[in-house]
């Protein structure tokens, strides 16, 4: 047995300490790489050489290098990053939507309860131009707010739009990598070593997806892997990847969808079916959040300018000529709109759906905050079924019905029509107020009421407040004769009769009296028997001085004119809403965020760099290398002793 | 347990910008003052403040209507008071051409004066508010409600009252009609007198040259009793004018009070607890510099470190 043997041990040992120390130093080097696993060479104890005298090693040989890489944490990572993402993505979406459902002074309830409470100011010095400047003032101030609110609600849209469509175009591009990294992979696999740093680039680029869109991901037996979107659409196939597109929405074209491009086939993506990402995010926030911020805005716009020009016409402004000239609503407001879905049977000419749905609002304070869902009854043939999308009650309607304060007229209804209703959607855009001096305000009102001359009780008229417009007998006098009940009927003491239908209605002291003509009365005190009250057009000489439609208008600040709720509780409510979404969004970002961070400790605990670990391995191996190199100075001396002993 | 070096590095810096973050968001709450500034710090509280603010800015509007009925009112029971006046003139007139001594010259005088009085009675009665309305304009008038008209002085205005929309019966005006024209009739139950036809009556038959003296005497006890009458009336509108001030004054104490319950609740509900608030940001600011601290100390040491050149 010579030298050579140990000679090339301690060669061998130093080539495989050096190997360790190369990947030792490749580690170290990467250590703040995103993504890098970290890397071991693997030695193996070299096949001992049989001699008659038994097994003499032959050292050690470098077998691989390995990456440490579990393959369910960095999945379990992902995934919580793309819940994460989405989670955060959504909160930023809302905070920004929250803007515009500011408190106190700046805020939407505010501007139109000054409006309302100009009115106070109004009833006071009815004929005072300035006062009635102060108004005019007032409702534009409250107009402007709605359409500034309108055009941000469009912003943010816009805004989500862009969005998505970088995000998509982030994610073409990470998908042609992992593409490409999926045909990297398989075209290395015949070497019979792991890739490691490509296979640490693709689960770098399919973690940075994941925070994009959630994938399911499917390893092939060739090394690459499949990613699947929405429940099993393919978007990285081997070595090809589908791409991405942002388009139009089939529901409302102002709102945007996510589409795959299969050939020439584009096809849609289910949004519920996205899981998480920020794409998910986006989607959830404009399908959702959005959605409901522009009705619950678009519902106070409506209700509050629809009672505001339905009081306005029943009045008397001072234009010339008084009394007679007829009144103008005070806003403008944005149109209520049915749009036909995609799958509505189409003109072969023109290519316009056949069918239309028109909506005409007939109750603004019974508007709900909500789009709607109108499609053919399987059930009923000829009836349809309305779905209400905020809260999904399902009603059957008929063409004409009108359902939450809206007409609903069918046109041409062709089979398997469906419709998306936004009754107050886009009421906010371009509110604005549409008279232009302030002689136009009414705050007359066209009826006066007056206790008869010779009543015996003390009956003294109130608030009378004008319920219709036109008066269903305009011009025309009134009187309401009022005689007791004894005994009480049903709780009624007294029953009064109109002069102008000779009908009778039971009344009791405190109900307010409803006449003929279109209007309500307070009265306080008491009637006597046969007492009457004359409700007379109110005189031109009175009109200027007259304030009751000014008080008519003050009332609907106090009145139930939002859904059933005053203008208050209701703008209180939406804000509340609104808070709610944005602090539930953000615990559920931060927990979200709580949970990715802690996945990726576990992950990159397990394989990421430890630079102590790292400097401790250095040392270990430099020792061994060193030994090594000893190994060979003593082969070397061994060599020399035999030299010189055979001079 | 494994650390990564990237990850501890990342994790801590990510901690540090999470204190800096709640630390200058608790310096903007104490430097505002405010705890609620959107929806989202508090949405049941910022609903509150909402309703507590609409409430504020409805007392502040009831209170200006108020002082608007206020000033009426003013107006209305000074002008009732000159009113009075001028009937107690009337009547120590009538009294002295009841002088038996008096000839018709000295009657006549005296119409002349009585004359003077209508006159200024009938400027008192269409005074107006110095806002564009007549306070004796009952539901609205737009010209001078009381006019002179062949057979008598008659009222334009629509009978009743305005009322300023103060959220109780604040008045505006007064019927006109009511005070000047339909006083009750002491002669004849339900019958109603005019102070203006009362006077004009007076003054012609005081005019009236060679008339007997017991019929002065009956012109004089007639008018005497018909301007009692009035005058009785103008002191019962009087007494509501006046009523209306104590009342405008029981209705502001109360408006006054709502409002101040309204700024109360506003401030509960989105206000900076200032005590809890500053000990809340000492706290942050001891975890930040904590934070800071053991950051420098913790990464500061490697292995690297003890490893001999």
């Amino acid at each position: 047995m010579g030298s050579s043997p140990l000679m090339s041990l301690g060669v061998r040992a130093m080539a495989a300490n050096y190997a360790a120390m190369q990947t030792t130093g490749h580690n170290i080097a990467n250590a703040n790489v995103a993504g890098y696993s970290r890397q071991q060479a693997i030695l193996a104890t070299s096949q001992g050489q049989f001699t008659g005298a038994g097994f003499f090693g032959r050292g050690v040989d470098v077998v691989g290098v390995t990456r440490s890489h579990n393959a369910f944490l960095t999945r379990e990572s992902a995934s919580a990053q793309s819940l994460a993402a989405m989670d955060s993505t959504r909160l930023t979406q809302l905070q920004r939507l929250e803007n515009i459902f500011r408190t106190g002074e700046s805020g939407l309830g505010y501007a139109a309860t000054e409006l309302f409470n100009a009115m106070v100011d109004l009833s006071s010095r009815p004929t005072d131009l300035a006062t009635r400047q102060v108004v005019l003032a007032r409702a534009s101030d409250m107009a402007v707010r709605f359409s500034e609110a309108g055009i941000t609600l469009d912003q943010t849209q816009d805004a989500v739009t862009a969005e998505l469509k970088s995000s998509a175009a982030e994610v073409n591009q990470l998908t042609s990598s992992i593409a490409v990294a999926n045909q990297r992979i398989a075209a290395l696999r015949g070497s019979g070593q792991p890739a490691n740093d490509v296979l640490d680039e693709r689960d770098r680029l399919i973690g940075q997806l994941s925070q994009r869109v959630q994938v399911t991901r499917i390893e092939a037996d060739d090394g690459t892997v499949g990613l699947f979107v929405a429940g099993g659409q393919r978007l990285v196939l081997g070595g090809s990847a589908t791409e991405l597109m942002v388009v139009a929405s089939d529901v409302d074209p102002s709102r945007s969808a996510l589409a795959m491009r299969e050939g020439t086939a584009i096809r849609r993506i289910d949004d519920a079916g996205l899981g998480g990402g920020s794409l998910a995010g986006l989607m959830r926030f404009q399908n959702n959040d959005l959605v409901q911020g522009r009705n619950l805005v678009g519902q106070l716009a409506a209700a509050v300018g629809g009672a505001v020009n339905a009081q306005q016409l029943r009045g008397m402004s001072l234009q010339q000529p008084i009394g007679s000239a007829p009144s103008q609503p005070m806003f403008a407001l944005g149109p209520q709109q049915a749009l036909p879905q995609r799958g509505n049977a189409r003109d072969p000419g023109t290519n316009l759906p056949i069918g239309s749905v028109n909506l005409t609002i007939t109750a603004p304070a019974a508007l709900v905050a909500s789009d709607y869902d109108l499609r053919e009854s399987a059930t009923v043939p000829g009836s349809w079924d309305l779905r209400r999308l905020s809260d999904g009650l399902v009603r059957q309607v008929n063409g004409g019905d009108v359902v939450d304060g809206m007409q609903i007229d069918i046109a041409n209804p062709q089979p398997g029509d469906r419709f998306l209703l936004q009754p107050v959607a886009r009421a906010a855009n371009g509110m604005q107020v549409l008279l232009t001096s302030p002689l136009d305000i009414a705050a007359a009102s066209p009826l006066l009421a007056t206790p008869g001359a010779t009543n015996s009780g003390t009956a003294a008229t109130g608030d009378l407040v004008v319920t219709a417009s036109p008066l269903p007998f305009a011009g025309s006098s009134e009187q309401l004769q009022f005689f007791r009940l004894t005994p009480p009927v049903n709780g009624m003491d007294y029953e009064y009769v109109s002069s102008l239908t000779g009908t009778s209605t039971p009344w009791r002291t405190g109900l307010p009296v409803v006449g003929a003509n279109g209007f309500t009365l307070q009265l306080t005190g008491v009637p006597g028997d046969g007492d009457v009250i004359n409700i007379d057009p109110t005189p031109a000489t009175s009109l200027a001085s007259n304030n009751g439609n000014a008080r008519a208008l003050l009332a609907l600040r106090d009145g139930l004119i939002v859904g059933g709720r005053t203008l208050t509780d209701s703008w209180s409510q939406s804000l509340a809403d609104m808070g709610v979404r944005v602090q539930s969004a953000g615990s559920a970002a931060s927990i979200s965020a709580a949970v990715a961070s802690q996945t990726e400790q576990v992950r990159s605990g397990q394989d990421g760099v430890n630079l102590d670990e790292e400097a401790a391995r250095l040392i270990q191996f430099q020792q061994s290398y060193q030994a090594a190199a000893k190994m060979l100075q003593v082969a070397q001396s061994l060599f020399d002793t035999l030299l010189q002993a055979t001079q | 347990m494994r650390i990564s070096t990237s990850y501890a590095f990342e994790t801590s810096l990510a901690n540090l910008q999470r204190r800096q973050s709640q630390l200058s968001e608790a310096q903007e709450q104490l430097t505002s003052g405010l705890r609620v500034r959107k929806p989202s710090d508090d949405p049941a509280a910022a609903a509150a403040a909402e309703r507590a603010l609409a409430a504020e800015a409805r007392a502040t509007a009831y209170m200006r209507a108020l002082n608007d009925s206020r000033n009426a009112m003013q107006m209305t029971e000074s002008a009732l008071g000159d009113a009075g006046d001028m009937m107690q003139r009337a009547r120590e007139l009538m009294v002295a051409a009841g002088n038996g001594s008096f000839g018709d010259s000295e009657r006549q005088s005296l119409a002349e004066t009585l004359r003077g009085i209508r006159n200024d009675m009938l400027s008192v009665a269409n005074r107006g508010d110095g806002a564009g309305r007549y306070l004796f304009g009952g539901q609205g008038s737009d010209v001078r409600p009381l006019r002179d008209a062949p057979g008598g002085v008659v009222y334009d205005g629509a009978a009743g009252q305005l009322n300023a929309a103060a959220g109780e019966v604040t008045p505006l005006s007064v019927d006109g009609g009511a005070v000047f024209l339909f006083a009750p009739d002491p002669g004849s139950p339900g019958g109603a007198v005019s102070i203006f036809d009362a006077m004009d009556k007076a003054i012609t038959e005081l005019m009236m040259p060679g008339r007997p003296s017991t019929d002065v005497a009956l012109t004089v006890t007639t008018a005497l009793s018909q301007f009692g009458a009035v005058q009785g009336n103008l002191s019962g509108w009087r007494a509501r004018a006046g009523e209306a001030l104590n009342r405008a004054d029981g209705i502001e104490s109360r408006l006054s009070q709502s409002k101040i319950d309204a700024q109360r609740d506003r401030s509960a509900a989105e206000d900076l607890d200032m005590v809890g608030a500053i000990s809340d940001f000492q706290n942050k600011q001891t975890g930040y510099d904590a934070a800071l601290k053991t950051y420098s100390m913790v990464q500061r040491m490697s292995l690297f470190d003890y490893l001999n050149p």
